[in-house]
């Protein structure tokens, strides 16, 4: 930079020397160069007084005639700002170019090689290093939230490392929905939370099949490609990023105290027409304050990250080590999660055409975690559940030595005194504090990631290359459970210790010869490759129960137990694939492209009639704004058309499933003393002409820059999965379960808009981006037989709350309608069918009035329906940011709408569970509320005990998901100390979050998609954090 | 130049597809094909059909014994409310319909169990010059038994039914007509005769549980009795004669050492289905798999805490008919759990849906058995007794009765039962034999069955709701009939 901005006052310095003197006026000879690189720029569209004048030519020259002083000269080219002079008496002028960031001449990693931007013809959303950089996540997928159109990230839980639910472009198939990552050309087997950001070069999403296809029978679903980091040649330079970060939850439930409480109890009961539960209210007091007691306002997290690249003539290095650690905000002691990366990643030309390269990562990971949105018992369900009157530690020694308290087993604080033990909620709401003293798991992971690759240009433009991968990974857990009694239903009189081994590999072999030629305005890429792929693992696992320890660290499989306290079980799985594929990417005058995949993929996962699948993928695109006719001075300086249609496939399912196998474990009880004797029959009847999961894809785009800062993309898609696994249902006199065949079929539609902004305004450069993105999915076809599948269900009568039906989305909730509340006898009676009869005759004032779907006169699961969508109909995310001298700032943003939650944070089938204050509001007498039903003991009306959109609230959220302010100290400052450069930060995290959903998170991903059982919410997290480089 | 081209050729050939590549076998599992070549792999798939017998769970919770006492007039469906168990309070008040009911887990259950014993009668057929012939003699007689045995539970529960004796081809599984019941019948019976010409008399102690010549004859005079054909009346005596006397069966002195879980396999049991805690099971996705009995954690007092027992679910709360049928019968003690005694020594429990603060005590969950592994509600060792000797007494007694034979072999019989508690002599009529099975046999499953095979069925269970001509049999899960697109027909619902 500093050498540029001398050379260029050398330059005008010349030139005013030379014009000086100049008496005729010669024409103006022009120079244009890039800002940056200093390098001629060719092409550069002049415009003399509004009127084309020209462009510059391969030596980035022009000549302009009959110039005079103050007329008016622009000068435009693709990528770079616009740039205008006032001519003065100078012959000569040189113009640099200031090149707009985020333009088209990026380049972009398509599976097996890169492309420019400009020249792409698929629908691929990029993400830089840059962009990462500000925005610390622990998982790489989180940092793609609200960063891309077409991607939605719903975060499962707020539990350190928890993984988050990936959706490109929807949900593509009933089956697993997970898109395919392949780092530095690895498929990764398991979760990407093994990379350290800061490692992360570039992270390509491949959202249309015709991006994905190459990738064939695993592309369906979206391809996220990352690509890490690399030395740069001749130049060395060591960063390290840290910082240290506070945790809260950011919003407790209001849930009812004591006396609140026992009122509502009393009340219930007097409905049902029993006696005073709680006769005197008021000596309850406030009670116990159950999530003080699980939540820490202030969990720590940590990271630590230190990186040197460096590069020479032949070679070039990155190497880095990351460590991280993450407390939870909820029973910190048993949520942690703790993460060592190291990397080494290399490139050495061995002779002028032939380079190696390697890329190694290993990443250790210590996690422990608790129950994250479950009504069995997560910590938080407990505290939301369990009554405030109970205390949390039974200090009364007229209670605690009377049972249950005398127990031997009860779990003690260290001072002695039991945990108190709810009389009044039961089942699996235990005392929380107490229960978190009873399961120790850790989970532990070991994962090398690892290629190295050899590339030989054999010709001028034909390459050849070969890549070995492989993903090896160790993995397991460790579980004590020690003897304990929390209340009668939850004891354990045996302790128990587990432990749970895996190890995987997963290996890679590809092979790719490709030849790039241009002739005339003909431009041509040809690629063919070869890939072979295994992957295989098993697993072992032992348990011994009574052991003589007390905590999971002293426990051991090695004691010395009878055979009898002794487990012993593990399993294999192996799978291949094999693949051709080939690609051919064509270009006329950079103007009119098109490209071609095919790729034909061999799995052993299938039987020998449909061992193989073929995914073709074609699309086409025309940059207009490159045509003659497109008039050079719009407002458009770049427009781009683009379609593309594709079918990649889904090989995601159970290995041997065409197969027919016999399995154990249909056992049986013979002999005195009794043994088990192992049983075996058939798994399921089997269906040897199982074969892929295809998901053909149409997408239309556009990619455009407008008004010289502006870029935009659009898109539109329609993708349909068809073939989909469902289990062929089979009556059940046929006596074991259906084969598994290719059935069903859904469709996605949706449309996808990203804008970007970027302008230097005075001192000031900023930077806006958003993005906004629709989805439809809609179920078609489940089968001749089925209507349906069942989805989630809820609670110890394992309601169905959700389903995937015909013409819906997948998983939406289910239930019965409610129209109100019954505010007196006489609308009771009133409600009534067309033969007169009252529909609800249980019903009281105070209860919910269901819709009688199907005008039956009665009210009953016949009458269910779908009644919402757990999808949201948009989502979107903006980042802003600026730059003024050493200060930068960057807010950015996320938010989906149109979605429904299921609240069922209660657990409705206890009915002494505890409420949120929401229920102050429930009736109480004619005209009090439509909203919430009264209070009752024995609900006979089934206000509670049935799913309904009673438990349904608008999920929309919009979140300010980081706000940071950075600050670079002044170089002559830092230069002294040796440091490059040396940036501090200021940054929170979810500051602040938009919601009428009144549970603890609107964000709920995962297994429990949409349907909250108390979640464990994301935290608020404020970082102090350094940036320095040298 | 040419060596790298050469290079590039190997890369290319050996990764480019090769068929073996992709050829896998599994491991940890066999083929199908490949099985049921010796002894050790054609008794596992024996032991495969045994194993449905112990199932608890097959679509909705089905353990008999709780299930068809709540569908009598011996005990309420209880619960936590009637949302609990929809299925169980559809039988408890007759409001089944083609969709609510046990009917589904008891027609998948039972249809698992034929198509099991149809595969290994099939695979026996295939080994049948390679293996010793006693031993296939024995497993496919065991085979056979248990067909008949599932057979009989469908075609009581159901009576019309799809008849399959083998395993179906694809192009068959849609298409199965029900059959007249007399054609599952005759099937029962041969299966049954095939049995008991093979089954032992006795079987070592370390076989105990396997099926024995007694089983076969009490299940087969069961079945006569069920099928109340007078004219068959004197060979159901006859077979069910020789059960009762044959030497290895006696009644137990005690009447309360029945159903103590210490003294399995008694004298007086004839078919008796085993449980253990030994699988230490914990997944609540696949009962079935525990091999332990989850009976017991249904009917216990729930969140009790107290001696003797362990909190249950407060299922099955005993009916106000049964508790005063009962009293003063010295087998009330060990029949039922009084609750307001249990209140009185200091226990406490919470009291469910339908509560009478009586509870089940045959199969009631005593702590001593609570298993220390596993989950404890899926892993009660407490066997199910599916016949025993007195029940047997009383339906020769009957079938005496009913065929006009040995009126004094009937009264003896009768009063064995009754002497051995402790009462008086009776004389055998039909309507003393039937008190006495009430009260013998009382929460042990007999009792729906026995009403409605007698026709006592709409005078007993009319004022809960029993219809007569409908409630008799289970709809026929109308999942069944829409997956054969009406080839099945519904029974009168």
């Amino acid at each position: 930079m500093k050498f540029a901005s001398y050379l260029m006052s050398w330059w005008l310095l010349f030139m005013f020397a030379q014009t000086t003197f100049a008496q005729t006026r010669p024409p103006l000879q022009l120079q244009f160069v890039h800002q940056q690189t200093l390098e001629p720029l060719a092409n550069v569209t002049i415009l003399l007084n509004g009127q084309p004048a020209g462009s510059s030519d391969v030596n980035g020259a022009a000549t302009i005639n009959n110039i005079k002083e103050k007329d008016k000269l622009t000068f435009s080219h693709i990528g770079f700002e616009l740039a205008s002079w006032e001519a003065d008496n100078r012959a000569t002028y040189t113009v640099a170019m200031i090149p707009l960031p985020n333009q088209m001449e990026q380049v972009v990693v398509i599976g097996y090689g890169v492309q420019k931007k400009s020249n792409v013809t698929t629908a691929i959303s990029s993400i830089k290093a840059e962009q990462l950089e500000n925005m610390p996540v622990v998982r790489v997928e989180n940092s793609l939230q609200g960063r891309i159109s077409g991607v939605n990230i719903t975060t499962s839980s707020g539990q350190p490392g928890a993984p988050a639910t990936v959706r490109v472009r929807g949900i593509t198939t009933i089956g697993n929905s997970n898109p395919l990552y392949i780092v530095d050309g690895v498929q990764i087997e398991g979760g990407i939370e093994f990379l350290n950001q800061a490692d992360i070069a570039s992270i390509e999403v491949m959202k249309d099949a015709a991006a994905a296809s190459i990738y064939g029978a695993r592309g369906a679903n979206g391809v996220i490609l990352v690509t890490t980091k690399r030395g740069v040649k001749g130049k060395t330079s060591v960063n390290y990023n840290g910082y240290q970060a506070t945790q809260a939850p950011w919003k407790k439930l209001d849930l009812l105290n004591a006396r609140e409480y026992a009122t509502l109890v009393n009340e219930a009961y007097a409905a049902s027409n029993q006696g005073l539960r709680f006769p005197d209210v008021a000596s309850l007091g406030e009670g116990t304050d159950w999530q003080k007691e699980i939540f820490n306002d202030n969990a720590k997290m940590r990271n630590h990250e230190l990186s040197l690249a460096s590069g020479g003539e032949k070679s070039t290095y990155f190497t880095s080590f990351g460590y991280f650690q993450q407390d939870g905000i909820v029973a910190t002691s048993n949520s942690q999660f703790e993460r060592i990366t190291l990397r080494f990643n290399s490139t050495h030309k061995i002779s002028d055409r032939i380079e190696f390269g390697n890329n190694i990562g290993y990443t250790r990971i210590q996690s422990v975690g608790v129950g994250t949105n479950s009504e069995w018992g997560s910590p938080l369900n407990r505290a939301i559940n369990i009554d405030p009157i109970t205390p949390l530690v039974e200090r009364d020694p007229a209670k605690y030595n009377m049972a249950p308290y005398n127990n031997p087993n009860i779990i003690k604080t260290p001072g002695g005194f039991p945990y108190g033990i709810s009389g009044l909620v039961t089942s699996e709401i235990l005392n929380p504090v107490a229960a978190l003293q009873t399961n120790e798991t850790i989970n532990f992971s070991d994962k090398i990631v690892a290629n190295a690759y050899i590339d030989a240009e054999i010709l001028k433009g034909l390459k050849f290359r070969s890549s070995i991968g492989a993903d090896l990974a160790f993995w397991g857990t460790e579980t004590f459970l020690p003897v304990f009694y929390l209340n009668a239903t939850n004891q354990r009189v045996r302790n128990q210790y587990t432990r749970e081994s895996n190890r995987g590999l997963f290996w890679l072999w590809e092979n790719t010869l490709s030849y790039q030629t241009t002739l005339n305005n003909h431009s041509f890429t040809v690629l063919a490759g070869t890939s072979a792929q295994k992957n295989k693992g098993l697993t072992q696992a032992g348990a011994v129960d009574n052991i003589p320890v007390t905590r999971l660290k002293d426990a051991s499989l090695g004691f010395n137990v009878p055979r009898a306290d002794r487990n012993f079980w593990g399993g294999e799985y192996l799978n291949t694939l094999s693949s051709l594929f080939g690609r051919f990417i064509y270009s006329y005058e950079d103007k009119y492209l098109l490209s071609a995949t095919v790729r034909r993929d061999g799995s052993s996962r299938f039987g020998s009639n449909n061992k193989y699948g073929v995914f073709p993928s074609v699309s086409a695109g025309w940059i207009l704004s490159r045509e003659s006719f497109f008039e050079s001075v719009t407002p458009i300086q770049f427009l781009k058309l683009r379609g593309s249609w594709a079918v990649a496939g889904n090989d995601r399912i159970a290995d041997f499933q065409y197969l027919a196998t016999v399995g154990s474990g249909r056992d049986y009880t013979f002999g005195m003393p009794s043994a088990i004797f192992t049983g075996v029959s058939p798994n399921r009847l089997s269906n040897p002409d199982l074969k892929w999961e295809e998901t053909s894809q149409l997408n239309i785009g556009m990619d455009v820059q407008f008004l010289r800062h502006f870029n935009a993309s659009i898109d539109w898609f329609h993708k349909k999965t068809s073939d989909m696994l469902l289990e062929i249902a089979v009556p059940a006199f046929v006596g074991n379960a259906g084969p598994i065949g290719n059935i069903a079929t859904l469709e996605n539609r949706g449309f996808e808009f990203e804008l970007g902004y970027n302008q230097q305004i005075g001192e000031v450069q900023l930077s806006l981006n958003g993005n906004f993105s629709t989805i439809q999915n809609k179920i078609t076809y489940l089968g001749d037989d089925k209507e349906f599948l069942p989805g989630q269900t809820y609670g110890p009568q394992g309601l169905d709350i959700t389903r995937t039906q015909i013409g819906h989305a997948f998983g939406s909730f289910f239930g019965l309608r409610t129209d109100g509340i019954f505010q007196n006898q006489q609308e009771v009676d009133n409600y009534k069918d067309k033969d007169g009869n009252v529909i609800q005759p249980n019903a009281k004032p105070g209860d919910l009035r269901f819709v009688d779907l199907n005008g039956d006169g009665i009210i009953d699961n016949n009458d269910r329906t779908i009644i919402g969508n757990p999808t949201p109909k948009f989502t979107y995310g903006f980042t802003a940011q600026a730059k003024w001298k050493n200060f930068d700032l960057m807010v950015f943003g996320q938010g989906i709408q149109g979605n429904d939650v299921m609240n069922l944070i209660r657990r409705f089938d206890l009915p002494m569970a505890n409420w949120t204050k929401h229920a102050l509001n429930r009736w109480i007498g004619e005209g009090s509320t439509n909203e919430h039903p009264r209070m009752t003991i024995s609900d006979p009306n089934k206000n509670y005990s049935q799913s309904s959109d009673f438990f349904l609230e608008d999920g929309s959220y919009f979140r300010i998901k980081t706000i940071q302010l950075g600050y670079q100290l002044p170089q002559s400052i830092t230069r002294k100390a040796g440091i490059q450069k040396a940036r501090v930060y200021v940054m929170a995290n979810n500051l602040l979050t938009f919601t009428k959903y009144r549970g603890f998170d609107p964000e709920i991903g995962g297994d429990s998609f949409g349907v909250d059982r108390g979640i464990y919410p994301q935290p608020r997290a404020f970082f102090l954090g350094l940036n320095l480089g040298f | 130049m040419k060596k790298s081209i050469y290079i590039i050729a190997i890369c290319i050939v050996a990764s480019a597809c090769s068929k073996s590549f992709l050829e896998l076998t599994p491991r940890g599992t066999e083929l199908e094909d490949n099985f049921y070549q010796n002894e050790e792999q054609v008794f596992q798939g024996l032991v495969a059909v045994y194993d449905v017998m112990q199932w608890g769970n097959s679509g909705g919770y089905t353990m008999k014994m709780p299930l068809l006492t709540t569908a009598s007039d011996e005990a309420h469906a209880g619960g936590s409310d009637a949302s609990d168990q929809p299925a169980w309070v559809a039988y408890d008040n007759f409001t089944l319909d083609p969709f609510r009911g046990p009917q589904y887990g008891l027609w998948q259950r039972n249809f698992t169990g034929v198509y099991r014993a149809n595969l290994l009668l099939e695979k026996i057929e295939l080994v049948k010059d390679k293996l010793d012939p006693t031993f296939l003699d024995r497993v496919s007689a065991e085979a056979k038994f248990l067909r008949a045995f599932f057979y009989f539970d469908l075609v009581r529960f159901f009576r019309n039914i799809p008849l399959i004796t083998k395993s179906l081809a694809p192009s068959e599984m849609y298409n199965q007509e029900q059959v007249d019941p007399n054609l599952v019948y005759q099937l029962i019976e041969e299966d049954l005769k095939a049995a008991i010409n093979v089954l032992p008399v006795s079987v070592p102690v370390e076989e105990t549980g396997r099926l024995t010549k007694g089983a076969a004859q009490a299940l087969f005079g069961k079945m006569l009795l069920f099928k109340m054909d007078n004219s068959r009346m004197a060979e159901a005596a006859a077979v069910l004669r020789e059960v009762n006397t044959s030497s290895v069966y006696r009644l137990l002195d005690n009447y309360g050492d029945i159903f103590n879980p210490d003294n399995a396999f008694h004298t007086e049991s004839i078919l008796e289905i085993s449980h253990t805690t030994l699988a230490g099971w914990g997944d609540w996705g696949w009962i079935n798999g525990s091999d332990g009995n989850v009976a017991p954690q249904f009917i216990g007092p729930a969140d009790y805490n107290g001696p003797t027992y362990s909190a249950g679910w407060g299922f099955c709360p005993i009916s106000m008919d049964l508790v005063n049928a009962m009293q003063g019968d010295p087998r009330f003690e060990h029949t039922i759990i009084d609750g307001n005694a249990l209140k009185l020594s200091g226990a406490t429990y919470t009291e469910r849906y339908q509560n009478t603060d009586y509870f089940i005590k045959k199969y009631a969950p005593v702590t001593a058995y609570r298993s220390t592994i596993g989950n404890v509600e899926l892993n009660w060792p407490i066997n199910e007794i599916e016949i025993r000797l007195a029940d047997t007494y009383l339906l020769e007694a009957e079938a005496l009765v009913r065929s006009g034979g040995d009126q004094s072999r009937a009264n003896d019989l009768l009063n064995a039962v009754r002497n051995r508690v402790g009462l008086g002599d009776k004389v055998a009529t039909i309507e003393n034999i039937m008190e006495e099975r009430h009260l013998e046999l009382a929460t042990e499953g007999h009792r729906f069955f026995d009403l409605v095979r007698t026709g006592m069925a709409s005078t007993v269970l009319g004022p809960l709701g029993f219809l007569p001509n409908k409630h008799e049999i289970l709809p026929i899960p109308q999942q069944e009939i829409d997956i054969t697109k009406g080839v099945l027909k519904q029974n009168n619902y």
